[in-house]
């Protein structure tokens, strides 16, 4: 086990090294220059400067130096722990990230509090008899809802639930403070979809378990039937669901993006895309790292899990 | 405290031989110095009413309520440096915390502000600016003429990358150094003795031309007045001499205004402007097509802008004042002389007149705005010449085309940024559909806004969106003399750069007027923009609100405005 967390470390230290590496290198373009000139002084502003001048500015931002320059600078910042400064937002990197994440990790507390318990359940009872009216009832419906892109289904329901019948507002920018019922659209834009996808693969791993031959054999021993579901299919049947459980740890972050932009909501994905606009290089660094140390986490903790639920495999 | 100019017996002779109207008049005499209540008394009319005579802010109703908070709807940016703002809505936001040296009302008329009287030399190339006694700073130091020296030398500065430095006042307070940049561009510097401070309280500024809109342009977006002891981000720090200060920023978020009631030594902060009713102003960031519904639902009091998109929807908006003022704002078709096909007057003259400006207002904005006429002068300029209205000209078009050497069609693309609304790219397919009878394949290339900044001054042929401004000349000088900053168009004529120095060096409305045919004239026949019309402006504010006007400039005002 303690090999297993060393070597996906030391996998996670690799991915970030290269991606910002990668980062730095595309962002070192005189194309990104003037966007960010353009951003700061304005195209009105930046006409007022000679070429000389434009580049002593450049110069003053530190954007002029050579890529590889202002990573090894960055990486030692890093090594102090000092994200750097968001040029778009004046303010420190570390703030920012600690205040989106914690506002994604709000709504990914509620996403997963929410869709575990109802999709494991759905996916059994889908499962159990396949082919049933109520597996086609629930079949039909997790197909369906994971077959509208989230941003459909986003518009969909703030016009029902917000413009239609007012209930939650339509923006979860929460200028008031903060408040549940502006979390409610992106909760339910983000369950829709992941319940369906859950529920899909729950039902997937159940009906397999159901058709083997160890619960045909206890079927035949005569237990009752609540008992091989609970006891013998359940742990097996569960395997799968519960390492893609973990996997969509990486998913959420993932479309959050879609989804905090769309109402607003300011949480992680929402600051990616403000700085993938803006050409905030800090930020953008600052927030791949993050994803990236989410992603190797989240197959990390599931390979853990899955050694720990399923008896065949054992990790050393 | 108004001093006698020696261009006033004119004037007022010219007003009682009827050749300037009451209204000229008084935009006149208060460019030279006078105050409004003055001019408006010489002029044999009412004033409309002010808070004081000395003040430029609005009379307020005598019950009038103090307190409140204000929440507008509009984007919310950083606050860095203010002489390098990039967007309106950030001097928005800063507005009620510095201060301009001269403030345009909304009916476009320059009032003093931090300045309090000025006075032009008879050749306008020597201006006296003096500086408001009583203005304290947060900080509780007085406002001098050395801080306002400091700021004005800070904009000539041609390495701070500051907008500024393409108005007249601070270009005119430059010089060519005779260098060339490695683009061509001629090398600036800032005068040895531009700005010069002759006592506590006065700053004279030398400029290196005669130059009419020193008034006008201390009232630009980008000419808040800081204190010497600046350092950018100005949202750490933020000294200034307004009412208000800054309590919270959080960049695309919401930036909070709270009133300074000590300064920061400890001392009582009495505002010079007096009264002031609003406790707080709160700026929430709404994008602008989503400002209307904001309003709607009661999220915020007042919005940024009403666009003409969302028009209708605000006028379902129970107890919602709408309001609309004239503006020289504008969207221009430029195309640069000097890369193929534009470098032929023939192609641009051909893409002119087969279009029919008229046509694509209404298209565009209905029964709102006014039409235009491709050279840049708009009817609420003072110095405004109406040359006869082009008359679409298909045949003709073609023709021209024909004596290009375009026989059989021509191809071009136009890029639009849609800077100030969708309306825009509204208009560059209405010029698609117009511009194909003459056999002209128009593509419109729609940019993100954002990388329109970036490409604005290069693409060959480009819609740009122009801001209003409170003089004709402005613009003109801004981008179309030859070597300006902003000359995105390339142009370069020196009969039109000399009709436009001759006008700008003419104080009498009048006699500017008649100047401008030429000038005006000139830019028609040159076709380089085709321009179809001057928007409206509107504002769109609850019923709680009161004061809060729409401004050709989009400036919101906020010292007088108070909530029931």
């Amino acid at each position: 086990m303690g090999q297993l967390l060393i070597r996906r470390l030391i996998q996670m230290l690799l991915i970030m090294l290269v991606v910002s590496a990668l980062l730095f290198a595309i962002f070192d373009s005189d194309q990104f220059r003037r966007k960010v000139a353009v951003a700061e002084l304005g195209g009105l502003g930046l006409a007022t400067l000679s070429a000389d001048d434009y580049h002593a500015w450049l110069d003053r931002r530190g954007l002029n130096q050579p890529f590889f320059v202002r990573y090894v600078a960055w990486l030692d910042q890093l090594g102090h722990g000092d994200f750097g400064q968001s040029i778009e937002k004046d303010v420190a990197v570390s703030t920012l990230l600690g205040e989106s994440l914690s506002n994604t990790a709000v709504l990914a507390f509620f996403v997963f509090l929410i869709m575990v318990p109802v999709s494991l359940t759905l996916g059994v009872l889908a499962g159990m008899q396949e082919g049933s009216a109520l597996d086609r009832i629930i079949s039909f419906l997790a197909v369906f809802t994971t077959s509208i892109p989230q941003i459909a289904t986003a518009a969909l329901l703030t016009v029902i639930l917000a413009l239609g019948l007012g209930w939650v507002p339509t923006k979860s920018a929460m200028d008031d403070g903060w408040s549940f019922r502006a979390l409610v659209l992106p909760l339910l834009t983000l369950l829709i979809y992941d319940i369906g996808y859950l529920v899909r693969m729950t039902r997937a791993s159940m009906t397999e378990v159901m058709a083997s031959h160890y619960i045909r054999t206890a079927v035949l021993k005569g237990l009752p039937y609540h008992r091989v579901i609970l006891r013998h299919a359940l742990r097996n049947a569960l395997i799968v669901p519960v390492t893609l459980i973990f996997l969509e740890l990486n998913g959420v972050l993932s479309q959050v993006v879609v989804v905090e932009v769309f109402f607003q909501y300011r949480g992680f994905g929402r600051m990616l895309f403000d700085a993938a606009n803006f050409g905030d290089i800090q930020v953008l660094q600052a927030g791949t790292l993050v994803a990236v140390c989410v992603a190797v986490a989240s197959q990390g903790l599931s390979d853990v899990a899955y050694g720990l639920i399923n008896p065949r495999v054992r990790v050393a | 405290m108004s001093i006698a100019h020696p261009l006033l017996p004119g004037l007022c002779e010219q007003l009682e031989r009827g050749v300037m109207s009451r209204r000229e008049f008084i935009r006149c005499a208060t460019l030279i110095g006078m105050t409004a209540r003055t001019a408006h008394a010489m002029a044999g009319s009412t004033a409309p009413a002010m808070a004081a005579e000395t003040l430029p802010f609005p009379a307020v109703d005598p019950g009038a309520k103090h307190g409140g908070i204000l929440r507008i709807g509009q984007m919310v940016g950083k606050m860095h440096d203010p002489a390098t703002y990039s967007w309106n809505e950030m001097s928005n936001q800063t507005r009620p915390i510095l201060e301009y040296l001269t403030m345009i009302g909304p009916d476009n008329v320059v009032r003093p502000m931090l300045v309090d009287w000025w006075q032009p030399s008879a050749d306008l190339r020597t201006w006296t600016l003096h500086v408001r006694s009583g203005v304290k700073w947060h900080n509780g130091d007085e406002l001098t003429a050395e801080h306002v020296a400091w700021n004005i030398r800070r904009w000539t500065d041609p390495a701070l990358g500051s907008s500024n430095l393409g108005l007249s006042t601070f270009a005119a307070l430059t010089e060519f150094t005779g260098g060339r940049d490695a683009k061509g561009k001629a090398v600036r510097r800032a005068l040895k003795n531009g700005v010069e401070v002759l006592d506590s309280h006065t700053v004279r500024l030398n400029l290196a031309r005669p130059t009419l809109s020193v008034a006008e342009d201390c009232a630009e977006y980008c000419t808040l007045i800081v204190h010497p002891s600046f350092v950018a981000p100005l949202s750490h720090q933020p000294m200034g001499t307004g009412p208000y200060t800054l309590a919270d920023l959080r960049v695309g978020e919401r930036c909070i205004l709270k009133r300074v009631t000590h300064t920061t030594d400890g001392r009582e902060f009495r505002y010079w402007g007096g009264d002031v009713y609003l406790d707080e102003i709160h700026f929430y960031n709404y994008e602008q097509e989503y400002q209307t519904a904001a309003l709607a639902s009661g999220s915020v009091d007042a919005i940024y802008e009403l666009t003409i998109e969302q028009l209708e929807l605000a006028q379902s908006i129970p107890g919602a004042q709408i309001l609309s003022v004239e503006s020289a704002q504008t969207l221009c078709c430029r195309m640069q002389v000097d890369v193929k096909p534009f470098d032929d007057v023939r192609v641009r003259r051909a893409v002119v007149k087969a279009a029919d400006n008229a046509r694509i207002k209404d298209l565009v904005f209905g029964a709102h705005g006014s039409v235009a006429h491709n050279y840049h002068v708009a009817p609420i300029h003072p110095e405004y010449f109406p040359l006869p209205p082009p008359v679409r000209d298909v045949a003709g078009a073609k023709q021209l085309l024909k004596e290009a050497g375009y026989e059989k069609g021509l191809d071009l693309t136009i890029c639009v940024g849609n800077n100030d609304g969708p309306w825009q790219q509204a208009v560059c397919e209405a010029l698609r559909d117009q511009v194909k009878d003459a056999g002209i394949n128009l593509k419109v290339e729609v940019l993100p806004a954002t990388k329109y900044w970036e490409v604005w001054n290069q693409v060959p042929f480009g819609a740009t969106s122009w801001a209003h401004r409170p003089l004709g000349t402005m613009a003109l000088a801004q981008a179309y003399r030859t070597g300006a900053s902003w000359n995105e168009t390339h142009f370069s004529d020196p009969k039109f750069d000399l009709a436009l120095s001759e006008a700008e060096a003419t104080l009498d409305v009048a006699e500017r007027r008649l100047k401008m045919q030429k000038v005006e004239q000139l830019l028609e026949d040159a076709a380089i923009v085709l321009q179809a019309f001057w928007r409206p402006v509107f504002s769109l504010a609850s019923s709680r609100v009161r004061g809060y006007r729409p401004h050709p400039a989009r400036q919101i005002q906020l010292t007088k405005v108070w909530m029931t």
